[in-house]
């Protein structure tokens, strides 16, 4: 009764306002539809500086460069609004049109010299900042992000990886000045995760010395080709080898599929694949091969290779292990894929906390002023765990980035199943930040020009390409499988992936855990640990009753599929609880530690409120979980007073933002209108 | 109509004249070319938060006495200092003139500076933030700083990055002169009015009665002419400009103008590529890694930004750069400043980080900007 008096006494105000007919008092709109910065409201508890520093990790100044070289320069499409600027791709603009834009746009940072070194350069040094780079252009335009890492990570990387000397040579230098386009046929119609299915097919002719592709049926056309449809002059071709009718398996070939004036060779035939529900900047393709010969040396021979009179030679006898050793080098995709990921979520939440600073919904007295989106708890509930989320994965990914560029035959195991399990949590949680985001910017956040409603059709491959987020997760855990048996069989310890806390007693969870249990290290990696623990053996023991009863390994792995993603997930939580924490340790104490302490909870406490497996299987007694829900509420407002700091030291320049993230009221006036 | 005010003698610095709608300040340092001591910056500041606060006064007038609107800071008492170990009086010299140049940038009320002369370093900074900086014949523009050791500071990484292009790396790296058209080419002016129509163009002006930079501008336009580009101006290689000034490094950026000069046989080139090798090193470094973080962020944050590195160069711990360029340029006059790490590839990455990292002196603090009652848009940076 009460909220029905108060509305009709707003209503009311609105509709008599005795300000605007009195001539003397000067018109100024209400307290609540004037726009007030959020940084005059909000102080900094910690260095922001310093924070962006352990976020981005490496390469600050480069990437200030890159930011500069966009921001400058009118392919980048500036506008004011609000009296800033921002840059962003015009989406409103013919899938033609994109493309091109995307094509002119690399232009002009190869101009700037930003691909120097990206394929001649050597050493951790000039990886990182390839890396660098490529995630500040995922910033500003996930098309031009994709079409750019096709070229350098996808060919130029199989150049690299599977090519030897001689193909080094011909092709790296004019991959890095964009004398040649590359591009990268591995996924058919009829194939995709399941690489070694494909069905192109090659053979080679002794008489000429040539390889020959074909294409032969229709589920074999290649297809999402990143730079087929328009602008690719050469492709890796994946395909089976057949020598002396004898399948040797995948290999990959270097063909030439345009002439330099952008003419489609003979006997290739392409195909659009259209338009798309994002990523309308890249020409993806579809590729059909007909007798098309290519020279011997065209065969990428870092595995094998045939000889001029046609024998099939190759170090490594065992098809498997030779198609493992072939791939191994594809992990950078996941890599800058995961980091894509998370620079898209910070995207996403650095616009929708700063609006929620700043845009007021209902008051909670008559006449009161309306409060903050932030100032309500919900929303505070809705948006700072993500938040603490794209912390903990950052330093996920940070680690993920440096085991890569500092990647040792040894490690090629660790890279693979960190990699996946991270492109996979990472991508997926992007997902869902988005669309919180999104939801929480409200009729706002579906303006494209907001960004955040947008990136979700642009980010939404994420999940499929370079590897099924649900086919990666069942690789990770099959390899800690493959891990638990070996130990076993062995009677060794765990060794890497870390497992290593397999070897020590099962951790004993407090049954009446205080707030302060629940923060602390123990508590968490105890709980976090026991999870995977027990899954693993659950798992372990699943597979191995079906094997009992006469089914095969594969067969068993499939219908055990639920405690298999149960299993992920447990291993990727627990190693980006690792990564945060290790993150935090380095640090002395102070601010910085303290708030990064504050995340560090928020992310586990959050994952075992989030995650069903940890009341499922008795891991956190019903008790035990309903003070985690408090705990979650207590932390939310505790983060709230950094909410801003926070998201600042993401240290996204404001150009990269969008126009709600500032003066929405002055971006959508009228005078703006009228410019 | 308007009395002068009262205090204002001949020995004043800041000469005040109290109009019935303007406040009208006069840099009254002539001999010294108007460069601003510490008397002046604190009058300055005294002034401008005085007169925001007086509903009456609608616009502020920023001009000088003599051939110079302003060259500088009193960058020769600030060295007196450092000799003396006592780097925090120039510190705190620093300090106040950021204050100043921050509450000019955020301002409430239009302030026109009638640049009838030289304005360099300080001088830029205590208009170039304001609304509208008018530019004459006779105006050169400068930020010199990188010939004396020291850094583009006065928030021109602010200034500087948001000129079209790289026109600004340029201007803050070779500390190249502009003309009155060429300030207004770029933008760092925002009319030219010849000197003739200025004591109008004054008269007009004080009759307006009004904040509205609308009817400001409008008045002004009255007087403005748009001047032509001379033929061998600067401005005209904008194109060579962004092609150079737009890569990553220091090293590349001269590697970059001595590729066109092969190609462009142009004086421009070869004095640019002249003026780079004379600069200081570290001072080309660190003002490029200054303009181009300040692209990013807002004035209050490039402020504060410099007022750390212009600690750590008073300081001298990692180059004495400043106290040999003003020994060379401005004391001993022979020119001949020898800059220590004396080459580009002497200066590592860690070497230039020390500028931007906190002081590590138990009694520093970060420069504490004023607090300002309505942020504008350009004010506001999250990075």
């Amino acid at each position: 009764m009460d909220r029905v008096k108060f509305r009709t006494q707003i209503l009311n105000r609105h509709l008599h306002r005795p300000s605007l007919s009195s001539p003397s008092s000067s018109i100024e709109p209400s307290i609540c539809l004037q726009y007030s910065p959020p940084e005059l409201a909000e102080t900094s508890q910690f260095d922001t500086r310093s924070m962006r520093e352990l976020m981005d990790n490496h390469n600050f100044a480069d990437r200030d460069w890159l930011y500069g070289l966009m921001i400058q320069n009118k392919l980048f499409c500036s506008k004011e609004r609000g009296g800033k600027l921002f840059v962003s791709p015009d989406y409103n603009q013919s899938m033609e049109q994109q493309r091109e834009m995307t094509m002119k746009r690399i232009g002009y940072l190869l101009d700037c010299g930003v691909f120097e070194g990206w394929l001649t350069g050597k050493g951790v040094e000039s990886e990182l900042r390839k890396f660098s780079f490529l995630e500040v252009i995922g910033m500003f335009d996930h098309s031009l992000a994709i079409k750019i890492g096709v070229h350098f990570f996808l060919w130029g990387g199989a150049v690299q990886f599977f090519g030897t000397k001689r193909h080094h040579e011909k092709w790296l230098k004019d991959t890095e000045n964009y004398k040649v386009k590359g591009c990268f046929a591995m996924t058919e119609l009829g194939h995709g995760s399941n690489v070694r299915g494909i069905e192109t097919i090659t053979t080679y002719d002794s008489n000429t010395g040539e390889f020959v592709i074909n294409t032969p049926c229709e589920s074999a056309q290649k297809y999402w080709i990143g730079g087929a449809a328009n602008h690719a002059t050469h492709t890796i071709v994946f395909s089976q080898l057949n020598i002396d009718g004898k399948n040797q398996g995948v290999h990959a070939f270097i063909a030439q599929i345009r002439d330099s004036d952008g003419n489609v060779c003979p006997n290739i035939r392409i195909s659009d694949c259209g338009h798309k529900i994002g990523l309308n900047g890249v020409d993806n393709g579809r590729i059909w091969f007909d007798n098309v010969r290519i020279p011997r040396e065209n065969l990428l021979n870092s595995v094998a290779d045939v000889s001029l009179d046609g024998k099939y030679l190759s170090a490594i006898t065992d098809p498997d292990q030779r198609f493992a050793a072939f791939l191994a080098p594809l992990t950078s995709g996941r890599v800058t894929i995961a980091a894509a990921a998370i620079y898209s979520s910070k995207i996403s939440l650095a616009i929708a906390i700063r609006y929620s600073l700043t845009r007021r919904a209902f008051s909670v007295s008559p006449n009161g002023p309306e409060v903050l989106l932030l100032d309500y708890p919900s929303h505070q509930r809705r948006l700072l765990p993500l938040l603490a989320k794209t912390y903990a994965m950052s330093f996920a990914e940070n680690y993920l980035k440096m085991l890569y560029v500092k990647r040792t035959p040894e490690l090629i195991k660790t890279i693979h199943v960190v990699s996946s399990a991270f492109k996979a949590t990472l991508t997926w949680h992007n997902m869902r930040t988005l669309q919180e985001c999104r939801e929480a910017c409200g009729g706002q956040g579906l303006k494209t020009e907001n960004r955040v409603g947008h990136l979700k059709s642009e980010y939404d491959v994420q999940s499929t390409f370079e590897g099924d987020n649900n086919v990666l997760m069942q690789q990770v855990s099959k390899a800690l499988l493959a891990e638990y048996v070996a130990a076993k069989k062995r009677n060794k310890p765990f060794n890497g992936l870390g497992l290593d806390h397999m070897n020590k007693s099962c951790p004993v969870i407090p049954s009446k855990p205080t707030s302060s249990t629940l923060r602390s290290v123990e508590f968490q990696t105890n709980i976090f640990c026991l999870r995977e623990r027990d899954l693993l053996n659950r798992f372990a023991a699943e597979v191995s009753q079906h094997q009992g009863q006469g089914e095969s390994k594969e067969h068993a792995l499939i219908v055990s599929y639920q405690l298999a993603e149960d299993l992920g997930r447990a291993f990727s939580d627990r190693a980006i609880l690792q990564t945060i924490l290790e993150a935090e340790t380095t640090l002395s104490a102070g601010p910085l530690k303290n708030i990064l302490g504050l995340l560090r909870s928020m992310y586990t406490l959050i994952t075992l409120e989030e995650d069903a497996a940890f009341l499922r299987y008795g891991y956190l007694s019903t008790d035990t979980a309903a003070a985690v829900r408090k705990e979650v509420a207590k932390l939310c407002s505790e983060l709230r007073p950094h909410a801003l700091a926070l998201v600042s030291s993401f240290g996204i320049p404001d150009a990269f933002l969008s126009p709600i993230a500032f003066n929405w009221v002055d971006a959508n006036s009228w005078s703006s209108v009228q410019d | 109509m308007a009395p002068v005010s009262s205090t204002s003698t001949e020995t004043d610095q800041v000469l005040v004249e109290e109009k019935s709608f303007a406040r009208m300040f006069t840099l009254n340092r002539p001999k010294q070319l108007n460069a601003l001591s510490f008397q002046m910056i604190s009058r300055l500041r005294d002034l401008f938060f005085a007169c925001e606060q007086e509903c009456s006064i609608k616009l502020i007038i920023l001009k000088a006495k003599g051939r110079a609107f302003c060259a500088g800071g009193d960058v020769a008492a600030v060295v007196r200092d450092i000799s003396q170990g006592n780097w925090r009086l120039g510190a705190n010299y620093f300090g106040k003139e950021f204050s100043l140049n921050y509450l000019m940038a955020t301002y409430s009320k239009p302030q026109v500076s009638i640049l009838n002369g030289i304005v360099m370093g300080g001088g830029a900074g205590a208009s170039i933030h304001g609304r509208f900086r008018v530019a004459t014949e006779n105006s050169v523009f400068a930020m010199p700083e990188t010939a004396l050791g020291l850094f583009p500071d006065v928030g021109a990484s602010y200034f500087l990055s948001r000129l079209p292009g790289f026109f600004g790396e340029y201007l803050g790296l070779t500390g190249s002169r502009l003309d009155g058209a060429e300030m207004l080419a770029c933008g760092l002016a925002t009319h030219f009015v010849p000197s003739e129509r200025l004591s109008s163009l004054e008269e007009a002006l004080l009759k307006v009665d009004s904040s509205d930079p609308a009817v400001i501008s409008a008045t002004i336009n009255e007087f403005s002419q748009v001047p032509n580009l001379k033929e061998k101006s600067v401005y005209r290689w904008l194109d060579i400009i962004d092609r150079c000034f737009s890569r990553r490094t220091c090293e590349e950026i001269i590697l970059a103008l001595e590729r066109e000069a092969l190609i462009n046989s142009d004086d421009w080139i070869s004095s640019t590529i002249q003026s780079l090798k004379k600069a200081s090193p570290t001072s080309l470094k660190i003002s490029l890694r200054s303009i181009r973080e300040g692209r990013l962020q807002g004035v209050g944050q490039c402020l504060v930004r410099e007022y750390r590195m212009v600690c750590h160069i008073l300081r001298g711990e990692v180059s004495k750069d400043f106290s040999e360029g003003c020994r060379a340029i401005l004391l001993d006059k022979d020119k001949n400043p020898k800059w220590e790490p004396s080459k580009l590839e002497l200066i590592s990455d860690n070497m230039v980080d020390r500028y931007f990292s906190k002081v590590d002196d138990e009694d520093w603090e970060d420069l504490k900007l004023p607090a300002r009652p309505n942020l504008p848009a350009h004010a506001i940076s999250k990075l």
